[in-house]
This record gives structure tokens, C-alpha cells and sequence, in this order.
């Protein structure tokens, strides 16, 4: 390292950046971010720390996010920087979007000329074109099939190789590691670096601290809109602050659950088969989740995990065997009725209403279990109105046991995490015996999937349920769970205790590949 | 036997001429997103213009300025209404084209009154003999071009730069302006394209056998409307069927209208709607639609 003192000049330069959401929600408060010529940028930050909101704001797309900038300056290679999208992406500054957004129906090849219409002219298009063939030679080999069909991997990399046809100066990523499995997320990061080399400036947006602090000069970090950190990425990576906020290294695993007291009635999953045309997605998966315990389902992405679920809670038909709750027989009964049963669910994607408040989100689940219909309601007759005022005693006891305040909150507004801790109160709020909670802490980071751990705990404590959780994150499991099943490719491959089930050999080769 | 096969070519014929029509509409919904109830008065319009313009500019001249003339017309209501509330709701941005079909019809039906007003063609009421069946030579030249122009549209939106930048912007706006592809040319151009191919589509169904252009000719391009629902909605080529099948119903139902009495008269202006009501059971997205999926 040579030490210079004169900075490069900036190609990127946003200086005191204010952005509001619908006139009202302040996403950006003052953010400056300066991007020298051939660098490399990482903005890392919690779900909702204003990232998303940053990239709308360069790529010229908050206006159909209802967002608008309120103050502060964009600077691009010197001038004001436009306010179209197409004029942006034409001026040299392209965007990879966040889950990669490939055009599914297109072909690859498609799709690169798509990216390669930004392009200033033919010969740029060409020489971008054979660099892409050098650099994704697996899209040269799928050149004519559907982008959707390509794996998340191959996605990314389409997605990223379509923004390059456009010759970009400044090159921005959101969240190119996003739900993509180790070994994938070092080749992106390998992927970036090679861009960078070829003299294009980057600017990485990224939850996955570890892997943007690896590929990048500098870096800034983002709290609710404001910028909290910043500086050289290697001093960054060392620096005490970020370790425990996005390394997760000061975090300890929750402590395990005892047995509970508990209602709840075993749940016995036998010989059960799940096929889509002929595609078999679940074959003979058993496994009995104890009264009152916290038994986790784990496997890779694709492995069958939410399909099972979605059989557990009717949502999906089962093409053979059986799921018995107690004495009840699952598989025949639409979801309604297994609700009624006492079995309450999340999803993987939030399915709250927005624009409504977290009471009246959480007291939607009370439905089952309230007594005067519409009219005696809409009346506000004394009756209705005492039964509501239970109920919504209830439904704060549950929401304070999650660590959820600001009740009157509409959803919307809410950081995700807190989303999440919102949709698993809703399905406490129903009082089930047995909980099936989907994927609660992806897209999360460290401090966010702690929240909900302690929320998961402490609620099987207080409320003497049992839980099945289904998730592909094994370190998150492992703290609170009793028993672990781990799927892969639809067969279960292991089933015991969270000690037993780690140091099982095909669950090692499952999650770690031919390294183990 | 001899009698269905006349009605059954026939009917083929007229439905060429209602898949231009339906292939607008959909193109249309495609890029911008917007059911277009103002095609049967843009297609009324291309008529009018040809009608009244043949005379001083001769036929070929004057198809050249009613497509034009449709075109810019379609393009304008995009321009100047759609542009400006581009994220309003389905049902918002359909009303506003009602409203406009509704104003221009009104203004198209004052001028041309009670008039037919011959649509010029220089075939005239010509009939050819086909393979032993006797046919309109308009409906036979519809036929033809309404093949050449789907064959064309098909190879462009397949092979051109164009045609990628369209379908790009069909499949996720956002995306592709981000890619650089400028969305309110792509909406212009889908625009323009579903105004031109309404000025076509009018120009035949005004020819003979058709007596020429009347005030209640934009009333026949909603027969247009169960052949695009009937294809789903979303897909050129289910419109290109869809209309196909709604002209064969049509001239069937109409040309065993005697033998189908019992149903009462005027079945030929009902059944399109039977037949797409009777598809939508079975087949709730159309034949092609794109089914609306979920992930929980």
C-alpha cells in the first residue's frame, strides 16, 4: 500500500440526501456518499435501515414507490443526475435489481439484449457481449432457454450480466447475495471483483456484511436513514462496532427450551408424498412433533420444507400417507378447519394488511373465537363492545410476551423484522396448541433473528404450545429446537436431536457440498 | 354439409378480421396495462376517414390516412389521458376509456348521421370462388393481410431490438427502465400499433358483404372483446384464436338461425359472449391466459 493523500475524484457523489415515502414516512435523513472512479462501495444495513431507498433514489425509480427526494443533491460524472430511469441506465449508471428480476419468459439471450440496449453503440454491445462470454460461459450454454428456468444462482448472474451489456461506468447491486447458498455468494463476490477490475466502479448494497467488506475499498453503514459508520472496508471489517452488529460474533445462541405443560396433542407426519405432475416434491417423509416441544424441519433451498408445511395446513392436497393431529386426520380437511383444530401458521412472505394497524391485524385471528356477529357489533352494543375489550386485553398480553409496542402502527411502516414478530403474534393471537411457523428469520440479520428467537421461546413458554418450525438457516435451529428433521430433495435424511442430527455425515454433505 | 362448410370458411374469415382487432387490444394491455374500451371507436374512426377521404385521395391513399389518422388518435388518448395516471388502478384507467369511446362514438355518429357511407374499396361486392365455395373477395383479402400483418407483428416482436424492448416492458416495467428501455415509447408504440390495426379491422368489416360505414360499427368491434377474453386476455396469440372462434360462432349461429329458432332471433350477437362465458368455466384464464400464481 502506497499512501497517497489526494483522493480520486468522485464519479458518484450524494451529498446531504433526504427522501420521504408518501409524503410522510422519512426514509433518508441526510445521507452523503461519496464513490470515487473504480471503486468499489459497500452500503450495508438492517432491513429498513433506507438501502432500498438509496438505490430508488440513484436509479431514478422512487416515484413508482410513491417515495420523492425532499432534499439534498445526486452528482453523476459531474452534472445533476437525471430524473428518468431510461436516461439514467442510457448515462452509463446501471442497476442489477434486488431478487434479480430476470425477465422470466425471455430467453438468456434475450434478456442480454435487453440489458444491451442502454449500450451507447453497436461495438460496445459486441466487446460487452465476448466479456460476458468469458465470464458466465454456463449463460453461453443456456443462451436459449427461459430465464426462469435458470437456478437462483444462474439468475443472479444473468441479471448482473444484462446490466454489463449496458457498458455501465457505476455498476449497482442490491442484495446480489440474497438468498443464495455459500459457495454461490464467493463466486458473485469473485464475479464483483472481476467487474471492478475491468475499470468499473461498483457500488454494493448488501445485508451479507461479511462478503461486502470482502470485495470492497470502502464502506458505509445505514441506521434508520442515517449514515452511522463509514470508512476504509478493512478497517471497518475489524472495527468492534460492525462485528457485533452485522458479524454476529458478540451474539449467543439462544438458551434451549425445556418441555413445556402443554395442551397440545402430538403431530404425526407418516409415509406422506407430495407430487406436482411429475415432479415428486415430497417421498415417505415421517416425523411426530411432540406435545409442548419445539421440533425443527431444516434443509437446503428446494428441499421440500415449505411444501410439507403447506400440506400440514391444507393449503396443498397429499398424494400419499397421512398427517394426524391427535386423532384427526389432516390431510382431507380444508385450512379453515384445521385452524379450527387449534393449528395456527405463518408465511415465508408477509401476509398482513398493510395500510392497517398491528391491534387490528393481531385482533383478526380473535375471529374464530368471538361470539357477536356483524350486527351486534357494527352497533356497538354493550355486549360486542365487553368482548372486545377482552380480546383486545388478550391480544396486547400476547403482542408484549413478542416484545411488539406501537399497536397503532399501521403494518406498512414497520421495519420487517418487526413484520415478522407481527405475523407470528397474529398466529399466537388465534390461542393454537401447535404453531407451524415458515422461514421466520430469512432475509433477517443477526439482531433482527435474535429478536424473534427470544419471541419464539418465550412465547412456547408462556403459552404451552408446540412448535414446528421450517427453516434452511441450521446455525438458528440448533440453539432452541428439541428435535431436528433435515430434508433434502423431498427424502428425509436425518431425524434426531439437534447434537445427533449435526454431526450426521449426509446432513453434512447436504449443507456443505462434496467439502465434507 | 356443403351449407356448414360455406358458414365455416366464411366465419373463419370474419374472425381473421376480429384477431387484428383482438391482437391491438391485447397489445395494448400487454405494455400498458390498460383494457382499452376505446378501440371500437378508434376502429370506427379509421373508417370514417377512409370513407370520407377515398373519393379526393383515391382508396390506397385514403387506407394509408385512416390508419394514420387511428393511430395517432390512440396514440393521443395514451399521450395526453393514460400517461398521467399510468399507476392508477384496472378499473380506473378502463372507466377513462369508456369515457372516451363514448365521446368520440358520439362525435363520429353526429357527422355521419343516418348515412351509409360507402367504405370505396375497389373490390367492390366481387365474389370468389374458392375450393367450390362462394365468398366475399373482401373477406378473402382480410384474410390475407390479417395473415400477413400477425405473421410480421410475430417476427418483430420475436427477432427486432424492438420487439425485446416491448416485451421486456411487459414483463416488468420497473425492471426494464432500468435497463434503459424508455417505457412511455414502448406504451406509444403499443398504442399506435392497436390504432392502425383498428383502422384495418374496420376497413373490412365495413366492406361488403357489410353495407358500409354506419354510426353502429364501433358496436361490432365489442365482438371483439369476448375474442381477447376467450384467448386470456394477455396473449397475442390466444387473441388471434379467440377471435377466430368468435367469427366462426358467429356466422354459424347466424346461418342456422332457422334451425336454431327455439333460442329466439338475433343468436348470432349473443353467442360470442355464450361461447366465452361457456370457455371461462372451464378455463377461468382463457385459453392462454396467464394464470395468476401465488406463492404461500
Amino acid at each position: 500500500m502506497v499512501e497517497v493523500a489526494v483522493t480520486p475524484p468522485a464519479v458518484l457523489d450524494v451529498s446531504d440526501l433526504r427522501v420521504s415515502y408518501a409524503g410522510a414516512v422519512k426514509a433518508l435523513r441526510g445521507v452523503s456518499l461519496s464513490v470515487p472512479e473504480r471503486g468499489v462501495v459497500a452500503v450495508l444495513g438492517n432491513n429498513g435501515a433506507g438501502k432500498s431507498t438509496l438505490l430508488r433514489a440513484l436509479s431514478g425509480t422512487l416515484p413508482a414507490h410513491n417515495g420523492a427526494i425532499t432534499g439534498g443533491t445526486i452528482r453523476f460524472a459531474g452534472r445533476a443526475l437525471s430524473s428518468d430511469p431510461a436516461a439514467i441506465a442510457r448515462g452509463g449508471l446501471v442497476q442489477v435489481p434486488e431478487g434479480r428480476r430476470v425477465f422470466a419468459n425471455l430467453t438468456v439471450e434475450e434478456n442480454l439484449r435487453a440489458g444491451g440496449l442502454a449500450a451507447p453503440d453497436q461495438a460496445a454491445r459486441a466487446e460487452a457481449r465476448a466479456w460476458i462470454d468469458a465470464l458466465f460461459p454456463i449463460l453461453r450454454e443456456r443462451a436459449s432457454q427461459r430465464a426462469g428456468l435458470l437456478s437462483g444462482g444462474e439468475q443472479q448472474m444473468l441479471a448482473i450480466a444484462r446490466a454489463l451489456m449496458a457498458s455501465p461506468q457505476v455498476l449497482l447491486l442490491d442484495e446480489p447475495s440474497l438468498g443464495l447458498a455459500p459457495k454461490i455468494v464467493e463466486q458473485v463476490g469473485a464475479v464483483i471483483r472481476e467487474i471492478n477490475e475491468r475499470g468499473v466502479t461498483v457500488v454494493l448494497v448488501e445485508q451479507n456484511a461479511a462478503m461486502a467488506l470482502s470485495v470492497a475499498d470502502r464502506a458505509v453503514v445505514l441506521e434508520v436513514g442515517e449514515v452511522a459508520l463509514e470508512g476504509a472496508a478493512d478497517e471497518l471489517a475489524e472495527s468492534d462496532a460492525v462485528q457485533e452488529r452485522y458479524l454476529g460474533m458478540a451474539t449467543q445462541a439462544p438458551v434451549p427450551g425445556h418441555r413445556v405443560a402443554s395442551r397440545a396433542q402430538p403431530l404425526r407426519v407418516d409415509d406422506l408424498t407430495v407430487r406436482f405432475g411429475g415432479l415428486t416434491a415430497l417421498s415417505d417423509v415421517s416425523f411426530t412433533v411432540e406435545p409442548g416441544s419445539l421440533h425443527a424441519l431444516i434443509g437446503p433451498n428446494g428441499a421440500g420444507k415449505s411444501t410439507c408445511l403447506n400440506v400440514l395446513s391444507g393449503v396443498y392436497a397429499a398424494s400419499a400417507g397421512s398427517v394426524r393431529y391427535g386423532e384427526r386426520e389432516l390431510t382431507r380437511l380444508r385450512p379453515h378447519r384445521i385452524a379450527a383444530l387449534g393449528v395456527a401458521r405463518t408465511f415465508q412472505n408477509i401476509a398482513l394488511s398493510p395500510a392497517v394497524s398491528v391491534l387490528d391485524n393481531l385482533l383478526v385471528a380473535r375471529h374464530r373465537r368471538m361470539r357477536s356477529g356483524f350486527v351486534a357489533d357494527g352497533l356497538r352494543l354493550p355486549r360486542a363492545r365487553r368482548e372486545r375489550a377482552e380480546h383486545e386485553a388478550r391480544v396486547r398480553e400476547i403482542a408484549a410476551l413478542i416484545g411488539l409496542d406501537e399497536l397503532e402502527r399501521p403494518v406498512g411502516t414497520l421495519p420487517y423484522g418487526t413484520r415478522k414478530r407481527v405475523e407470528l403474534a397474529r398466529a399466537l393471537c388465534a390461542e393454537p396448541e401447535l404453531l407451524l411457523l415458515d422461514e421466520p428469520v430469512a432475509g433477517m440479520v443477526a439482531d433482527e433473528s435474535e429478536a424473534m428467537a427470544r419471541a419464539i421461546t418465550q412465547a412456547r413458554a408462556e403459552l404451552g404450545i408446540s412448535v414446528l418450525l421450517v427453516e434452511h438457516d441450521m446455525t438458528f435451529v440448533m440453539g432452541m429446537a428439541d428435535r431436528v428433521t433435515v430434508l433434502d430433495f423431498g427424502r428425509r435424511i436425518a431425524d434426531g436431536t439437534p447434537a445427533e442430527v449435526q454431526r450426521d455425515p449426509d446432513v453434512l454433505k447436504a449443507y456443505l457440498g462434496g467439502a465434507a | 354439409m356443403n351449407q356448414f362448410v360455406t358458414l365455416l370458411v366464411g366465419g373463419l374469415f370474419l374472425g381473421a378480421i376480429y384477431a387484428l382487432v383482438a391482437v391491438g387490444f391485447v397489445t395494448v394491455f400487454k405494455a400498458t396495462h390498460v383494457i382499452n374500451f376505446a378501440q371500437g371507436s378508434v376502429l370506427l374512426l379509421g373508417a370514417y376517414v377512409i370513407a370520407r377521404s377515398h373519393a379526393s385521395l383515391g382508396f390506397a391513399l385514403a387506407v394509408v390516412l385512416g390508419v394514420l389518422v387511428a393511430a395517432a388518435a390512440s396514440v393521443a388518448i395514451d399521450a395526453l389521458l393514460i400517461r398521467r395516471i399510468r399507476r392508477a388502478d384496472l378499473g380506473t384507467l378502463a372507466i377513462l376509456t369508456l369515457g372516451v369511446d363514448i365521446l368520440l362514438a358520439t362525435e363520429l355518429s353526429r357527422r355521419i348521421g343516418t348515412d351509409v357511407l360507402n367504405i370505396g374499396a375497389p373490390w367492390g361486392n366481387d365474389v370468389t370462388e374458392l375450393f367450390g365455395i362462394r365468398i366475399a373477395t373482401s373477406r378473402v383479402i382480410a384474410g390475407a393481410v390479417a395473415a400477413v400483418l400477425v405473421a410480421g407483428f410475430w417476427a418483430v416482436f420475436k427477432f427486432t431490438d424492438f420487439g425485446i424492448a416491448m416485451r421486456s416492458a411487459a414483463a416488468d416495467g420497473v425492471t426494464a427502465s432500468l435497463m434503459g428501455i424508455r417505457l412511455n415509447r414502448v406504451a406509444a408504440a403499443a398504442w399506435a400499433l392497436a390504432g392502425a390495426l383498428a383502422a384495418v379491422g374496420g376497413l373490412f368489416l365495413t366492406s361488403f358483404p357489410a353495407a358500409g360505414v354506419t354510426s353502429g360499427v364501433g358496436l361490432l368491434a365489442l365482438a371483439c372483446i369476448p375474442a381477447v377474453v376467450l384467448g386470456g386476455f394477455d396473449s397475442p396469440g390466444g387473441a388471434v384464436l379467440g377471435g377466430l372462434i368468435i367469427g366462426v360462432v358467429s356466422v354459424l349461429t347466424a346461418g342456422y338461425q332457422e334451425e336454431l329458432s327455439f333460442l329466439g332471433r338475433g343468436l348470432g350477437g349473443v353467442a360470442p359472449f355464450a361461447v366465452m362465458l361457456l370457455v371461462l368455466l372451464v378455463r377461468p384464464s382463457g385459453l392462454f391466459g396467464t394464470r395468476e400464481v401465488t406463492r404461500v
